[in-house]
């Protein structure tokens, strides 16, 4: 085996500074071999599960039959166990929604946008982001689902003929959303699916025992790899179609955080209509779902020791993406702020004024503390390299985007043009219990996942070692 | 450590003195013209000031962008071609020229200077022409500052070849970005969105942000492969990088379109009496050829002109793309600001070429005058030979 | 799948077997590269097996650009186009709904679902065409397979396959060829006759009947399972829906009846209260004729109505022409002619009163005809006196 020629002490110092920019820095530490990579990756779907994962897998499961329990409530009795009333009538669940569907994003991002920029960092933690779009688009669609009042009846979201001789709205937001969540899970679902049958067949060939289970096994991965030999005929059309999807997703990503904010900004309520909300809420989507990715990630190298191959610099190059969308945001929040009052409009002025210094004022000044305020931690390096710090940080940032979505939400529905109308909004339990319970199912499958399937591609990881270059081809030495 | 001391062979030569007189050529054409139009059809030259102005500003702040995004992002693919970022950024250092022609008509060019109502007197404390005056003198000003600061350490380099400099550089450019954001807005809000002073949109800083970072592409791109294909930048430099720049084009375009269609449909949309008139002038009469082609030039075109990896490599597609881009943007700018004087539908004079003509002269003499006294390759710079390694 | 033994080289049954290829192994990238150049320009049917894509493999094989690219954006923006065909359709034709004040067709709104239609149909028929026909999918069945060559190929080292099906093969010239090229772990792998004789392929009949008795199978249960066993009414009609019927028991009101008395006071829409309700009708009568007249022009339209509500209403007692020919045939006691001299010298107000109140036998028709009606009804009553004593200048 060639020794790795350059090892990536070289090109940073032990605090990440780059010591040397005419190096280009390696993806893992440790340089291992591919035989290592295989076997690192592989030996937690083929051991027993450790105590830990059973730990964290019995709070998440519990967490699961609240959610469980909660929309049986809802099913049973139907939405009005929600605190949703008029004027709130979009609360709790719309909130959740757009959350869970932000946190889909950063995958998504990971997996497709940082592969056209060729973002090598992106390849130890693809698979997991990859994998989380699509629990967390599982974990979002539930809401709407159920905010129809009847959840068995799916189907009449779709343009289909039918008895009553009607079509749905083609101009209605709520129909895009339809087109655009199950165009994203699907297409989120292949890109997946995809970038796994090369990492079955590997699993394939290594489960050679003799036994019942061993067997079963086998022929599971030998169906799920679709008969993948590695074949490079074969390699030549799969990176192309990898590309295609990465290239189809990356629009696609925009175009569904985009429709979701034309939910809100297709209307001409003050608060809801600003022009700059689609790149504002696919700049937010991206925030908390790159903090979400930390969050778990951070746990994920423990539990699986993976540190060498999930490294610091992956988790800083992370955080300066959490500082960089924290700013945009930021600015999304001073526009429209300041069109507001540029505009001349006064209810548009009294809805911003109201949310900063009206009865929710508590919420908006979370949401800034959280989300304007607390990244800005990452300018220093040290705090940026600091794993609990890190943590703690991605946690405000979820919260502070929580909160953004319920800001807009329920501020502006709460107070609008006339005071006769105003209301006010409580949450039920039921409220509390979903969103509780969503991390649950968030978390149930996350961790079934990560047990069950590579949670680092086996064969994109081998290719970003600087063993597996061919020297000849590149630079002329 | 090895490749910092890795022999780069770069040896300066010269532009030569026939590109230097066809610029100069160009400009004087171009002012002449422009000159003329002053006295002739000084509405028309008024008005056609601010397009120049906002499109060599564009340009010049996104050149800076790209430099300082190499900082930032740690890449690799443009630091052999970033002298020629630097370069078309000291357009900046010109730009207090270009904006002077506008001040003394702003009584005729912007509404707001003259007129009152019940929404502008809202907006009187930042609509006010001291107050103006003051953000354009600090904008540039900042601009400005920033150019120094970063194509100073880049020039030192060339001889130091301190790593250092690079380290100081990302630091910038950490402090530059968020600064960046929030001047570009404000200029395009002061030249371009002023213009209709009743109407407003968050969306507007980001369109503008979208349309001159392709346009700078776009130029940066001419620059580039007129350079490299002469043999004046350094040997190494191949279709990869080519593609890059026709890469940030098209994304660039996609990007422009998303911001101009989110803005256009949600107004559409909400159908709100203070919102549509802006577009409204440009769907009525003659206009709406217009706003058609403009969808066509700035999306369609780079859409499929762009998309396939072949015509991003190849020298001769990527100068057309990029001087279809630079139209786009140019079209762009006409349709934000020329509505506004011409309700009853677009119409070209030699005003228009002259200003063009400035432009193009400009950018020319600009490239020549530098390239005599710089590299146009930066030879110091740590990551050079990386980036000349650099493949898809 | 009979994965056994057909790839077991040390296997004694020659006959049943057929040799697939030599197989060699290489410990690095820059190693498999030049093996495979070499190998390109002897043979056609080789391939080159490695753990990850091999950047510059397909100059190295000198195979071209992948054509998928073109499928995808084929099937994309054909399926987006009938997309809109569809919405079209829908919105012009079908269901034409104004909303919203948009045109029927209003193309900006359309964008995002057409953007939406592109890339799903876009991924998924690329990935579909991977799947099925680039990688020859459903193959679990390959030569390759479970062979020690493919288990170290998935792990960390890059193979070399020289196929037995080229028409230059020869195992020792191939075998050199491997060995020059540094390659370890030589071994041909065999393949069963029989398998390769069957020729497995999609349009093997078997494979076909499968799908085909798959096809019919899902699409009978789908159509079963949704339109006679899950079948569901899609909405509540009014006619099956909960309601109170007016004579019904109503446990919710507490005087038990369904049909409730409305509220003291209240006034029906568009009522007048009639103010002329004495005791005295003879009085009453009087005041009426004193501060009432009939509103209503003497038009075409209204001496229309008159006489449909007459005849309707009235003709049975008083006759069509008002002489007091009753159809009833004394069943009720018949009416004094309208013709009479002291109903020609009533006000058209006290004709209205008698309507409006009733008079002797007869009832009040206030319920049964408007205000606007009467008043009409007196018009044609006035019509009727003057057509039997018409005065000189009507019958000129």
């Amino acid at each position: 085996m060639q020794v790795a020629n350059r090892p990536s002490s070289d090109a940073l110092n032990s605090d990440g500074t780059i010591k040397d920019f005419a190096v280009e820095p390696s993806v893992v530490l440790k340089s291992p071999s591919l035989h290592d990579l295989t076997e690192v990756i592989s030996r937690p779907i083929e051991a027993k599960a450790t105590l830990k994962w059973y730990i964290a897998l019995a709070v998440s499961a519990s967490l699961l039959m609240l959610e469980m329990v909660c929309w049986g409530i809802s099913f049973y009795y139907g939405s009005g166990m929600w605190g949703n009333n008029i004027p709130v009538a979009w609360a709790f669940p719309i909130v959740n929604f757009v959350f869970w569907i932000g946190i889909g994003h950063a995958g998504t991002l990971i997996s497709a946008i940082l592969f056209l920029f060729r973002q090598k960092w992106r390849n130890g933690i693809a698979r997991f982001a990859e994998g989380m779009t699509i629990f967390a688009v599982m974990c979002a669609g539930l809401f709407p689902l159920f905010h129809t009042g009847r959840p068995w009846l799916p189907l009449y979201l779709m343009p289909y003929p039918n008895k009553h001789a009607v079509w749905v709205n083609f101009l209605s937001p709520l129909v895009w959303d339809v087109f655009a969540v199950s165009t994203y899970f699907t297409v989120s679902l292949f890109f997946w699916y995809t970038g796994l049958i090369p990492d079955f067949a590997t699993l394939r060939d290594r489960t050679l025992g003799k036994d019942l289970i061993s067997k079963i096994k086998k022929s599971v991965y030998s169906v799920l790899s679709l008969g993948w030999r590695f074949s490079n005929r074969h390699w030549r059309h799969y990176e192309r179609v990898y590309l295609i999807l990465a290239g189809l997703s990356t629009p696609l990503v925009l175009s569904v955080h985009t429709i979701v904010s034309f939910d809100f900004a297709v209307s001409g309520l003050p608060g809801w209509h600003t022009t700059i909300f689609p790149p504002y809420f696919v700049a937010g989507a991206i925030f908390s779902g790159f903090a979400m990715v930390v969050t778990v990630l951070v746990f994920i190298r423990y539990i699986f020791d993976m540190q060498h191959l999930i490294t610091v610099e992956t988790l800083e190059k992370m955080n300066k993406i959490i500082l960089l969308t924290g700013t945009i945001v930021g600015y999304a929040y001073g526009m429209e702020f300041f069109i507001a009052w540029y505009s001349g409009n006064l209810i548009e002025q009294f809805t911003f004024i109201n949310r900063a210094f009206g009865p929710y004022a508590w919420a908006y000044w979370i949401m800034i503390s959280c989300n304007v305020i607390s990244p800005q931690m990452f300018w220093f390096r040290k705090l940026r390299r600091s794993v609990p710090i890190m943590f703690v940080i991605s946690i405000f940032v979820n919260i502070g985007m929580w909160f953004e979505r319920y800001v807009i939400t329920v501020t502006s529905l709460a107070r609008d043009f006339l005071p006769s109308s105003w209301g006010w909004y409580n949450p039920t339990l039921v409220d509390f219990g979903l969103l509780l319970g969503s991390f649950g199912m968030f978390f149930t499958l996350t961790l079934l996942f990560v047990k069950f399937m590579p949670v680092v591609s086996i064969a994109e990881i081998k290719s970003v070692m600087d063993e597996a270059k061919p020297s000849h081809h590149g630079g002329d030495h | 450590m090895s490749s910092t001391t890795h022999a780069i062979h770069y040896e300066k030569k010269h532009l030569p003195a026939s590109a230097g007189t066809l610029g100069w050529g160009v400009l004087i054409a171009g002012l002449a013209v422009a000159g003329a139009s002053f006295a002739m059809d000084p509405m028309r030259a008024k008005y056609s000031s601010i397009m120049l102005f906002m499109f060599l500003a564009g340009v010049g702040i996104c050149s800076l962008f790209m430099v300082s995004i190499e900082y930032l992002a740690g890449a690799v693919w443009s630091t052999p071609l970033r002298r020629v970022f630097e370069i078309l950024a000291s357009s900046l250092l010109f730009l207090p020229l270009f904006a002077l022609p506008i001040l003394p008509f702003m009584q005729e060019l912007y509404l707001w200077t003259h007129k009152t109502d019940d929404i502008l007197a809202r907006k009187a404390a930042y609509l006010n022409q001291p107050f103006f005056l003051i953000r354009l003198a600090l904008i540039l000003g900042i601009w400005i500052l920033f150019y120094k600061l970063f194509t100073g350490r880049s020039y030192k380099q060339d001889e130091t070849r301190d790593q250092d400099l690079t380290r100081k550089n990302v630091k910038l450019s950490a402090v530059f970005i968020p600064v960046f954001g929030i001047s570009i807005t404000a200029l395009s809000i002061d030249f371009l969105m002023s213009l209709e002073p009743h109407w407003f949109s968050t969306m507007f800083g980001v369109n503008f942000f979208a349309g001159s970072l392709v346009a700078a592409l776009g130029v940066i791109t001419i620059t580039v492969i007129l350079l490299n294909e002469n043999g004046y930048l350094v040997k190494g430099i191949i279709g990869d990088h080519y593609y890059s720049l026709g890469f940030g084009m098209f994304a660039g375009c996609v990007f422009w379109t998303y911001t101009a269609f989110s803005q256009g449909m949600l107004i559409w949309y909400a159908n709100l009496p203070e919102e549509t008139p802006w577009f409204l002038n440009r769907w009525e009469g003659s206009w709406k050829v217009i706003t058609i082609a403009l969808l066509l030039v700035h999306f369609i075109g780079p859409l499929f002109g762009l998309i396939q990896r072949k015509n991003k490599r190849n020298p001769s597609r990527m100068i057309f793309m990029a001087a279809w881009v630079i139209f786009a943007h140019v079209l762009d700018l006409y349709w934000i600001v020329v509505p506004v004087f011409q309700p009853e539908g677009p119409s070209l004079r030699l005003t228009e070429f002259g200003f063009i003509a400035i432009a193009i002269g400009f950018l020319i003499v600009l490239v020549t005058q530098q390239a005599k006294k710089k590299n146009l390759v930066a030879v110091g710079d740590p990551k050079l030979q990386r980036g000349l390694a650099f493949r898809l | 799948m009979s994965k056994k033994a057909k790839n077991n080289a040390m296997s004694e049954n020659k006959e049943s077997q057929k040799l697939f290829a030599l197989t060699g192994l290489f410990d690095t990238p820059d190693e498999i590269m030049h093996a495979a150049s070499a190998a390109s320009k002897k043979y056609r049917k080789y391939d080159v097996h490695t753990p990850y894509p091999v950047h510059g493999m397909d100059d190295a094989m000198g195979l071209g650009e992948s054509p998928i690219g073109w499928c995808t954006l084929l099937i994309g923006t054909s399926c987006m186009l009938m997309m809109l065909g569809f919405i079209a359709w829908v919105s012009l034709v079908d269901y034409p709904l104004v909303w919203a004040g948009k045109p029927y067709f209003s193309l900006p709104g359309y964008i995002p679902i057409l953007f939406e239609v592109t890339v799903l149909t876009g991924a998924v028929s690329t990935v579909l065409i991977l799947f099925f026909i680039v990688s020859g999918f459903p193959n679990n069945n390959h030569p390759l397979h479970d062979t020690p060559y493919m288990q170290r190929t998935s792990d960390d080292k890059f193979g070399l396959c020289l196929e037995a099906a080229d028409p230059n093969f020869n195992e020792a010239d191939a075998k050199g060829l491997l060995e020059k090229m540094g390659a370890k772990n030589i071994q041909p792998v065999y393949y069963e006759k029989a398998e390769a004789d069957a020729g497995l392929s999609l349009t093997h009949p078997a494979f076909v009947s499968f799908l085909a008795f798959v096809i019919v199978g899902v699409s009978g249960a789908a159509y079963f399972g949704l339109n006679r066993m899950v079948f569901m009414v899609p909405f509540n009609y009014m006619s099956v829906q909960g309601r109170a019927v007016a004579q019904e028991k109503n446990n919710i009101f507490k005087d038990g009846r369904s049909m409730q008395k409305p509220v003291a006071g209240t006034v029906a829409r568009g009522l007048l209260p009639y103010p002329f309700k004495l005791d005295d009708q003879i009085k009453a009568q009087a005041e009426a004729g004193k501060y009432l007249s009939n509103p209503l022009p003497r038009t075409e339209a209204v001496f229309e109505l008159g006489k449909t509500q007459f005849d309707s209403k009235c003709s049975a007692c008083h006759g069509y022409y008002g002489e007091g020919d009753s159809r009833l045939n004394g069943k009720f006691p018949a009416p004094p002619t309208l013709h009479s001299k002291k109903v020609s010298e009533w006000t058209d107000a006290n004709i209205y009163h008698v309507i409006t109140e009733g008079q002797n036998v007869m009832p009040s028709y206030a319920k049964q005809l408007t205000r606007d009606e009467r008043w009409a009804v007196v018009h044609y009553i006035r019509a009727l006196q003057r057509s039997l004593k018409p005065k000189e200048t009507d019958l000129q």
